[in-house]
Parts: C-alpha cells; sequence; structure tokens
C-alpha cells in the first residue's frame, strides 16, 4: 500500500510539474471580462478548429472587467496575457494608456463600422451589449413602465429600483458617459437624486437581474445579455430600450485587443482573428443577445438591431478619460 | 586519524539534522506566509508620506469602519451561535449513547467538507423566491445578514462539534472515574468535562471566528457587504491602486495578529493536551430516558445540516447531469492536482514542524505562531501579498504557472499538517527517539523508522485534512490562479452568475462527490490493519 501511495504521488508531481512546464507555441493565453457561459464555448470552437489551446481567466461577475483588467495591470512588468476579450470598448482604453496594447488590423473586421474600432487597429468591437432596463411586469402596470434613465431617479419610483454598483463593470461606463454627454453637474445632480431616491446599489448586473426577476426591485438598469437571460428563463419581464426619444441608449461593443509582449502573438493574432469573424458574431447575437454591429450577420428575433436604435453619442476614448477622472467622486458617492 | 574525522564529521552532521531540517522549515513558512503581510507593509512605506495618508483616510472613512465592525459582528454571530450548536452536539455525538451516533456525526460535520458557498447556493435552491419551498419571506431571510449568519453557522458548528468530541475522547479516563463516583452523569459534564477541554472550546471558537471574517463568497451571494469583499472591490476597481488596497488590509493584519496573540497567550500551550488520544475505551454516557428525545434531535441537525446538498442534488437532477461534462473542463483534474501536491508539502512541513511543537523544540512556536498567521488572516490578503511578492518577471517561474496555487495552498493550510501531526506525534514517548539517537540515528532516520511507521495513520489523516480543505479553497487562489487552470470551485463560481442553474448545481455535487471520494479513500486506507 505504501509503495502505490509513492507512486500515486510521484505520478502527480510528475503531471504537476508538466503542467508547470506546458508553455509550448500551440496555446494562447486570454482574459476576458464576456460571461464564461458565453466566451468558453468559443474558446473550444477555436481550440478544435485551429488545434491551439486556449487558457482563459475568467472574471467574477461581482468584478467584472475589473478583475482581469486589474490583473493584467499588476503583470505588466512580465505579460503573460495574449489577448484581452473586454465585455467594454472603455477597458481597452486603459490598457492603450498604459502601454499595453500592440496594434493589429485584424482582416476580420473590415465589415465591422468604423465607429466600433480603432483606426489605427488598438482595438476592435464587435458583438455590442446595450444598457437597458428590466422591468418586472408584476410589479410594474404596463401603462406605467419606465422608458427613461432618468426614472431611477423619479420619486414615483423610490425605494423600487436597482443599479449596480458604479465602481465596477459596465455600470461604471454608463455613468462615465453621462458625465461625459451631460456635464458634471447635471450628472452629479441625477446620481444624488439616484441616491436620495433610496435605488438598490447591487454588488453586479447578474444581482440586479436577481432583484427584478425575484420581484424585490420592480426594474433595474442592466445590460441587455442579462435581461436577455431573464426573458430566456420565461420570467414576466419586459426589456426596454431607454431615453429613445431624448438621449439615446448606450451602446457598448465588446472588444478585443492583442497585448503587447505577450507569450504567443502569433496564436494571439490567429485567435483575434477567429473572434471577429462574422460566425461568432452571430453566435454571441444567438446564444448571449448580442447585437451584431455588422448588417450581414443576422439578428435574432430577440434582440433589437442597432440600426434600429437610437445610440447615446458616446465617445469611448473620452468615456474613459472620464471614468478615470471620476473616480474619486464615484468613490465618495458610493463611500469606499 | 582520518576514519575518526570522518566519524566526527558524521555526527556533526546527524546532530545538525535536526535543526537544519526545522531552519528549512522556518524558511518555507516565512517565505509563503510570513513575506506576504511582511510586502504589504512595504508597499505602504515605500509609497512614501502622502500615500500613507490618503490610505489612512480611507481606513478611517465611516463606511469602511462600518464594514469593519459589521463584518466583525457577523464572525462574533456566527462564532457565538456556532458554540450554542456545536458544543452540546459535540457532547451528545461524542460522549453519549445517542442511536446511530458515528452515522450521525458523519453526516452532520460533512458540511465542514464543503466550501460554505455551495451551501449557500443549496440554501438559494431551497429558500429562494423561487426555491423549492421558498417565497417572499424565506428569500428575504436568506438574503439578509441573519441568512448569512445561519447558513455560516451551520457550516462552521460541526468544527467546534468536531473540536469537542475529540477534546472529550482525550480526557484522562481516571479523572472521569473519580467524578462518576461522587456526582451524575451530566454534572460530570458541566463541572468536570467541558471545563477541562475549554481550550478546545476555545481553540474551535477561533478558527471559526477566523474562517467566518475572511469568508467572501457566502456575504457576496447573499448580498451582505462584508470588509473582505470591500478589499476584493478595491483591487477590483477601475483604477488599480494596491497601495490602498494594502492599506485596507492592515485593519485586518491587526486583527489576525491579535487572534493570534490570544491564541498564543492563552491556548498555544495547553492545546495538545486535550487533543491527545490518551484512552481508546472513553466511557460512553448513558442517555437513559433521554435517550428518545436527544436522539431525534441529533438525528434532525445531522440531516438539517445536510439538506441544501440534497437541494443542490434535485436541482441537478433537471438536466444538470448530462450538460456537466461540457463545462467541467479540467478543472477536478487541477483541484486533485494541487490539492494533492500541495496536501504532500503540508504534511513534509507537518512532520518537521509538528514534531518541533509537540516536544517542544526552540523554535517550534515562531513556525507554528506563522502558521496560525497565515490561516486566521483573511484569504485575500493573504492572496494580496502574495501577489505582492511573486508577480515579478523574475518570479513568472512561481507567478506565471500552478507554483503559485501550491503556496498560496501551503501557506493558508501549513497549520492543519503542523497542528494535526503535533497532536499525533504528542501521543508518543519521546524515549523511543532519545534512545535511537543515542544508539546514533539522525533525526531523518528517527523520522522515516520510528516516527513515520508509528504514526502513519496520523500522517495519513493529516493529509487526508489538508487536501480536503485545499480542495474547498476558493477565496485564496481565486486570486491568482494560472490560466487555464481554474480549480472546481473556482469554475462554480464564475460560472454561478450566469450559468445554467441545473448545471452550477451539478457540479457544485461533483465537487461534494470528488471530496467524499479522497475521505472514503482516506477511511479505507485508516482502517485497513486497524488493530482489532
Amino acid at each position: 500500500m505504501q509503495r502505490i501511495l509513492v507512486v500515486v504521488l510521484l505520478g502527480l508531481l510528475a503531471s504537476g510539474l508538466l503542467s508547470c512546464s506546458r508553455g509550448g507555441a500551440q496555446e494562447v493565453v486570454v482574459y476576458t471580462s464576456v460571461d464564461q457561459v458565453f466566451s468558453e464555448p468559443i474558446f473550444r470552437a477555436f481550440e478544435r478548429e485551429t488545434g491551439i489551446a486556449v487558457r482563459a481567466v475568467f472574471d467574477t461577475e461581482e468584478t467584472k472587467s475589473t478583475g482581469v483588467l486589474n490583473r493584467l495591470i499588476a503583470e505588466a512588468r512580465s505579460p503573460r496575457t495574449d489577448v484581452f476579450w473586454s465585455g467594454d470598448p472603455v477597458r481597452p482604453f486603459v490598457l492603450i494608456n498604459h502601454g499595453l496594447v500592440e496594434a493589429y488590423i485584424s482582416p476580420s473586421a473590415t465589415a465591422i463600422p468604423p465607429s466600433f474600432k480603432a483606426a489605427d487597429g488598438t482595438w476592435t468591437g464587435f458583438a455590442a451589449r446595450a444598457r437597458v432596463l428590466l422591468v418586472n411586469k408584476h410589479r410594474v402596470p404596463s401603462q406605467d413602465t419606465p422608458r427613461s434613465i432618468e426614472d431611477l431617479a423619479n420619486p414615483r419610483w423610490k425605494g423600487q429600483a436597482a443599479m449596480a454598483n458604479p465602481l465596477f463593470g459596465t455600470t461604471t461606463m454608463h455613468v462615465a458617459a453621462l458625465f461625459a454627454t451631460w456635464g458634471e453637474a447635471r450628472a452629479g445632480r441625477f446620481l444624488e437624486q439616484v441616491k436620495a431616491n433610496n435605488v438598490r446599489i447591487a454588488s453586479s448586473n447578474g444581482e440586479v437581474k436577481r432583484l427584478v426577476i425575484a420581484g424585490e426591485s420592480a426594474f433595474g438598469l442592466l445590460d441587455s445579455d442579462d435581461a436577455t437571460d431573464a426573458l430566456n428563463a420565461g420570467v414576466a419581464v419586459e426589456v426596454v430600450y431607454p431615453d429613445q426619444d431624448t438621449l439615446g441608449t448606450l451602446v457598448m461593443p465588446t472588444a478585443v485587443v492583442l497585448i503587447r509582449g505577450g507569450p504567443h502573438p502569433q496564436n494571439g493574432r490567429k485567435l483575434i482573428d477567429y473572434l471577429l469573424s462574422p460566425d461568432v458574431e452571430a453566435r454571441m447575437a444567438g446564444t448571449a443577445g448580442h447585437m451584431p454591429l455588422r448588417s450581414t450577420v443576422p439578428t435574432p428575433a430577440h434582440v433589437r438591431p442597432v440600426s434600429a436604435l437610437r445610440m447615446m453619442p458616446a465617445d469611448y476614448s473620452r468615456v474613459t478619460s472620464e471614468i478615470e477622472r471620476i473616480q474619486p467622486w464615484l468613490r465618495n458617492w458610493v463611500g469606499l | 586519524m582520518a576514519p575518526e574525522l570522518g566519524r566526527s564529521v558524521r555526527t556533526s552532521l546527524k546532530r545538525l539534522e535536526e535543526p537544519l531540517a526545522l531552519y528549512s522549515v522556518g524558511v518555507v513558512l516565512c517565505l509563503v506566509a510570513l513575506v506576504p503581510f511582511l510586502f504589504l507593509v512595504g508597499e505602504l512605506v515605500v509609497g512614501g508620506p502622502k500615500a500613507m495618508s490618503q490610505s489612512l483616510a480611507i481606513v478611517t472613512s465611516f463606511r469602511l469602519q462600518r464594514l469593519f465592525l459589521d463584518s466583525f459582528g457577523l464572525a462574533l454571530a456566527v462564532t457565538v451561535l456556532s458554540l450554542l450548536v456545536g458544543v452540546p452536539m459535540g457532547v451528545l455525538l461524542g460522549k453519549t449513547d445517542v442511536a446511530g451516533r458515528s452515522l450521525a456525526l458523519l453526516l452532520y460535520a460533512f458540511p465542514i467538507f464543503v466550501p460554505p458557498f455551495l451551501l449557500a447556493l443549496g440554501w438559494f435552491y431551497l429558500l429562494g423566491h423561487q426555491g423549492f419551498v421558498g417565497n417572499e419571506r424565506t428569500a428575504a431571510v436568506l438574503f439578509s445578514p441573519f441568512g448569512a449568519v445561519a447558513v455560516l453557522s451551520l457550516n462552521f458548528a460541526p468544527i467546534v462539534t468536531m473540536f469537542v468530541a475529540i477534546g472529550l475522547q482525550g480526557i484522562d479516563q481516571t479523572l472521569e472515574e473519580a467524578a462518576r463516583l461522587v456526582a451524575p452523569p451530566w454534572r460530570v459534564v458541566t463541572h468536570i468535562l467541558l471545563p477541562l477541554i475549554w481550550p478546545a472550546v476555545a481553540t474551535a471558537a477561533l478558527v471559526v471566528f477566523a474562517l467566518a471574517f475572511s469568508e467572501l463568497a457566502v456575504p457576496m451571494f447573499l448580498r451582505v457587504p462584508n470588509y473582505p469583499a470591500a478589499i476584493l472591490a478595491r483591487l477590483s476597481g477601475m483604477q488599480y491602486d494596491p497601495g490602498e488596497a494594502f492599506a485596507l488590509v492592515l485593519p485586518l493584519l491587526g486583527l489576525s495578529l491579535i487572534l493570534l496573540l490570544i491564541e498564543r497567550r492563552f491556548l498555544g500551550e495547553r492545546s495538545f493536551e486535550v487533543f491527545g488520544l490518551h484512552s481508546i475505551e472513553a466511557w460512553t454516557m448513558p442517555l437513559k430516558s433521554w435517550k428518545p428525545l436527544m436522539s431525534p434531535v441529533c438525528w434532525f441537525l445531522a440531516l438539517f445540516s445536510i439538506t441544501p446538498l440534497m437541494a443542490l442534488a434535485v436541482r441537478a437532477s433537471d438536466g444538470g447531469f448530462p450538460a456537466v461534462f461540457q463545462w467541467i473542463g479540467s478543472s477536478p483534474g487541477y483541484s486533485l492536482l494541487f490539492g494533492s501536491i500541495s496536501a504532500t508539502v503540508i504534511v513534509m512541513i507537518g512532520l518537521v514542524a509538528g514534531r518541533a511543537v509537540a516536544r517542544k523544540t526552540r523554535g517550534s512556536r515562531y513556525c507554528d505562531a506563522i502558521a496560525v498567521l497565515a490561516f486566521v488572516a483573511p484569504a485575500s490578503v493573504l492572496g494580496v501579498g502574495l501577489i505582492a511578492v511573486w508577480s515579478h518577471p523574475a518570479t513568472q517561474f512561481v507567478y506565471g504557472s500552478m507554483v503559485i496555487v501550491i503556496l498560496g495552498l501551503i501557506a493558508r493550510y501549513g497549520v492543519i499538517g503542523i497542528r494535526t501531526l503535533a497532536a499525533t506525534i504528542a501521543q508518543s514517548s519521546p524515549h523511543l527517539e532519545e534512545s535511537a539517537a543515542a544508539f546514533g540515528a539522525g533525526f531523518f532516520r528517527r523520522m522515516t523508522q520510528i516516527l513515520l511507521p508509528m504514526h502513519w495513520r496520523g500522517v495519513v489523516a493529516a493529509w487526508l485534512l489538508a487536501l480536503v480543505f485545499c480542495l474547498r479553497d476558493l477565496d485564496t487562489v481565486i486570486l491568482f490562479y494560472p490560466p487555464g487552470m481554474e480549480t472546481l470551485t473556482i469554475r462554480i463560481f464564475t460560472l454561478e452568475a450566469n450559468g445554467p442553474e441545473a448545471v452550477v448545481a451539478a457540479l457544485a455535487l461533483l465537487h461534494i462527490l470528488l471530496t467524499v471520494g479522497a475521505l472514503g479513500a482516506g477511511a479505507a486506507l485508516l482502517l485497513r490493519g486497524r488493530p482489532r
């Protein structure tokens, strides 16, 4: 028995060492803040098609977008990542500002509209989401359905609405876009009114979805993929694309960047080409409720086409600057 | 001349074996479990006065102070509730003739080996708004501080029970017999046995408090704001500022040191006296007329303890099992790999340091104290420290590989090896080793030819215990696991928010089966060749 134990332990140690030394050319390392449930099947499909193994780090829902982003920054002195697939278009700008991005113009990105990609190839967007309102139909009569994000501050809904912590995830981007569009005075006033209106601050968009589905909140501000998820669950909810007559709805493409100095740059480019392909965009639309940016990619029935939306004007580079600028203000607002 | 010189050198080297082994273990423990904390302090000092004053402002902000107090209150409530439930259960299942007490103890204690957030998930499937027996009110209770306290207490109370049960087994029979001559059984328990095992109860309370205070996943899942989550959030904010995160860590470091001092001052010397297995034939207290009442109570609590696991099973049966292999990846393999290697190193460290602690060798207390510090400190603190130490270009062979995970697990759970093996080795007389030493046996020879054969069951038990704790770990490794090498607990956690519920439940069950398998294999090994 002792010999068997020794053999088993040696076997485990050997396989461990093999795992340690794994770092050959036929692999690519990707960090992503796109939901694992959607991104992982795409990585597996890439592996099947190319034979290149994908080693991924996924974000947890609560730290979405910034967990892996900060890991990338923390590892900047010795990058171990080839590709960052961001759930929104502003995080790539943080990496660009840190000098961590290698420009790459992918041949797969030709048909993507110029407003959703950088001319110099530092980032490329595809498969977008929108910031929407998810409304619980049991709690809200159809005639009262909120139609604007400003309803978060409406006393009619005091204590009945929810949004995610604006220090994290796509809510950060949304708030920064408001500061960029409305100006500091109006955006600040709006957020103070939101606070005074006892809007529930959830740890993530997924939690906002749960709160609305459970009826704990009448409506909430979240991403369209979360809303699609709620619709697919068959619960009595309605998805509202807000401010279609005024400000417009914020649209956020997912975005890929090539990391400078990554261990497998060639495979990183191959993965980017694959991710930007129309097939993957169609798959993101079908399974994850994302909006295709290319007119040639079909939009599923349950997803609103980008062309049919009044979009909120958003210069992603400026929004990134706003995010960094308003951090102290936001921390104070959140109380951290 | 030459042979004499050679003999003299060999003798000197043999004498050096023990201190060298202990120093080596000390160096390893310092590197993995102490240096990370020192780095945190260093990062703050390097930032200069401006960074220090900024950090001070953050730490002293009202919101964070309140979060800290909330977390403190939560951990305290969990500890008190765990003691209230765990101590009586320890007495009942460890000392009395409750019907089927071995099986009841096994069922009741099983949640110890399950990551707390899986239990929270199970309770969610049961009591959530759309749970099997859930409604708006049950969901409101579950998603509240009360729910978090209840879930964590159910997870941690068995720890107290096990400490009490083992402590009761270790009490000198002569004391019990003397007491039974003059007092009824319940007075023996309340006036003799419980006072005798108070160090075990106090140690259990400290362990529960430390685990509850550092728990990240359950409060996050149940939407209860807590301090460790605030640190994680700080490290995940848009403007990554490790200096500020380190500042947030300082109050936790202070609390960890206080816990360590309490442990050292009041319990460090006494713990092993009661953990021993002095008697094999322990007295079983007859419950007599109380048996028909107490047996159902124990069984109710045992079944209640595993209720969330049953809820997971029911949820998983709704289409989760067929899809599980699509989502599982290599995570069970990595869990077992990381756990096995870490448990092996933990046992190796435990053999040297645990033996030194049992024999009260000079310097052993420092090794033990470092290991205890890393265990009682919140996992996020240790994680941040490990990143600060190892995330550099020159140390990518560590940070860029599974080695960082192994280091994290060794740091976090090293104390399990040290304490378990110290308790085991303390049962054997040092004279055996002294006799061998007198005949020229060096430290390693005594270790391999006396201690290991004599205590192999204790060694296997320590390895199993360390393995199970490594398997259930989430909070330590989630901060730095290498790309593509996530453990099963990480996979469940990252899939939990948006993954199919039935699949997540099935993955959770698989994790439980993995643990049961490891424990079952270990139990079979331990029972093999046991004297009857």
